[in-house]
């Protein structure tokens, strides 16, 4: 029997499909059998980050409703064997078309195939954040180092103590820019996770990558030398239960003494 | 047989008490009381304190007995003094005068509600909110909404670690703390609020409070 994670955050547009996508596809190349599940119904896009977008067939709504089988909705992503597969959203309906007990039964249905399973929660607190979390064991409050997403956090955290059926929410910090930190013009970490005080799972650099690699519909975490893709690595390691320390995210200096001291080393 | 004295007048520094039977009937006491009152020469402005003894009055018969002492123009009550209550004023006094206390952050958008003083133990952060009908004390930063004294309680305060309150809410007075405010400080820390004599919230730090609100420390006794 896996275990179902959500995927949330409150505030749109802060990265939650990137990250279910990322982490997914981590959890996958650790050779753990993952199911990612889109819950944005009405508004999907898992499947156009993970591009699979032309191989979708029968979808969530699809499957709740009984029209076909869970397996026949899977939509199988064949970078990774037999190892990450995706229920795709439906987007011709709105959120109201399914409700929690629905989707329990499902998530109940595909933890037993599956090691994983990650759903990706719509921004909101409404429909559509009830369904989405209704079958999960486990989430991952996603946040950015601006005040507007920390606040939706609190709300969210808040909201998600309140269910008993599911662990004390971990916390990603998306969209760290050094630099901004260091003026102290954003956020920073700390005072983030003592505001919100939930454990931290990992942070993810700011980096133009995700979005190119978005939009080619091939997740950032696949090209291993990349800052946002070493967090991605990171969390999913923690995810699988091994210590892994923060990684810096500090640019390496590249001032004056610094680089007379590099030509003396040479 | 001669007829028992139902009402006993004695005069004190303060004024006349007026101790009333409470054994007889309700419509016999006020028959004797107009009766009395109108009686007796009374001269000049007199204040009067109403004992009702083991009597239970409710609101109505209250006023009544009120109004028949002061038909007379030489009276005035100030005072009515009971020996019991009801078991639903009893309770709600306990309630009122209990602490509860919680364990935790208050995240935004969640209400506490305290009948009595409310301790919270940890954070209220942004939006979220805490109500008491008495004093609130925070173990921690208060960076939210906080109303003490909800139900018309202008002697209750808000004490906290470290007050950083969007709002405060003491009794029906609302206090936004915005930057232009004069009272606060660069380091919110140990910080107290509560309802100036001039009507409006004023923030202090929490070692004034013991002259501010000498009743707050129920602790008797001590060297």
């Amino acid at each position: 029997m896996g275990e179902a994670i959500v995927i949330t955050s409150g505030k749109g547009g802060v990265g939650k499909t990137t990250t279910t996508a990322n982490l997914g596809t981590a959890l996958a190349l650790q050779g753990k059998k993952v199911c990612l599940m889109d819950t944005d119904i009405g508004l999907r896009n898992l499947d156009v980050v993970l591009g699979l977008e032309n191989r979708i067939i029968y979808d969530l709504v699809d499957v709740i409703e009984g029209r076909c089988k869970v397996h026949q909705a899977l939509v199988k992503d064949k970078r990774f064997e037999d190892k990450l597969y995706l229920l795709p959203a439906a987007q011709t309906v709105d959120k109201n078309a399914v409700n929690p007990e629905q989707m329990k039964e499902l998530v109940l249905e595909l933890k037993r195939e599956y090691d994983y399973v990650l759903i990706d929660c719509p921004a909101g607190i409404e429909q559509g954040y009830k369904n989405a979390i209704a079958g999960a064991d486990k989430a991952i409050v996603v946040t950015t180092p601006e005040i507007s997403a920390v606040r939706d956090a609190d709300r969210i955290i808040g909201l998600l103590e309140q269910e008993e059926t599911i662990d004390p929410p971990k916390l990603i910090i998306n969209r760290i820019r050094q630099h901004l930190m260091n003026k102290g013009d954003a956020l920073d970490i700390n005072e983030i996770t003592t505001h919100l005080s939930i454990d931290l799972l990992g942070i993810i650099a700011d980096d133009e990558s995700v979005i190119t690699s978005s939009n080619k519909g091939e997740p950032v975490v696949m090209n291993p030398a990349n800052r946002a893709a070493l967090g991605y690595r990171n969390i999913a390691r923690r995810i699988l239960g091994e210590s892994v320390p923060l990684m810096s995210m500090e640019t390496p200096k590249t001032g004056v003494f610094s680089k007379i001291k590099s030509i003396f080393s040479k | 047989m001669t007829k028992k004295q139902l009402i006993f007048i004695k005069g004190t520094k303060e004024g006349l008490v007026l101790r009333l039977d409470d054994q007889c009937s309700y419509a016999e006491l006020l028959d004797e009381l107009a009766k009395k009152v109108s009686d007796e020469g009374f001269e000049g402005q007199a204040e009067v304190l109403l004992h009702l003894g083991y009597r239970y009055c409710n609101d109505e018969q209250t006023k009544e007995i009120i109004s028949c002492v002061q038909q007379t123009e030489h009276l005035r009550v100030t005072k009515i003094q009971s020996d019991v209550m009801t078991v639903e004023d009893c309770n709600r006094r306990l309630l009122e005068n209990q602490s509860e206390t919680y364990v935790g952050i208050v995240r935004s958008g969640q209400v506490i509600t305290a009948l009595g003083d409310l301790v919270v133990v940890g954070d209220v952060n942004p939006n979220g909110r805490v109500v008491a009908g008495g004093n609130i004390f925070v173990l921690g930063r208060l960076k939210g909404i906080a109303h003490a004294g909800s139900t018309g309680n202008r002697d209750a305060v808000i004490a906290a670690s470290w007050l950083e309150a969007t709002h405060l809410i003491i009794d029906s007075v609302v206090e936004t703390m915005t930057d232009e405010l004069t009272v606060l400080s660069e380091q919110p820390e140990m910080e107290c609020a509560y309802l100036h004599t001039n009507g409006s919230i004023a923030i202090d730090r929490l070692q004034d409070l013991r002259l501010l609100r000498p009743n707050l420390s129920t602790f008797k006794g001590g060297s």
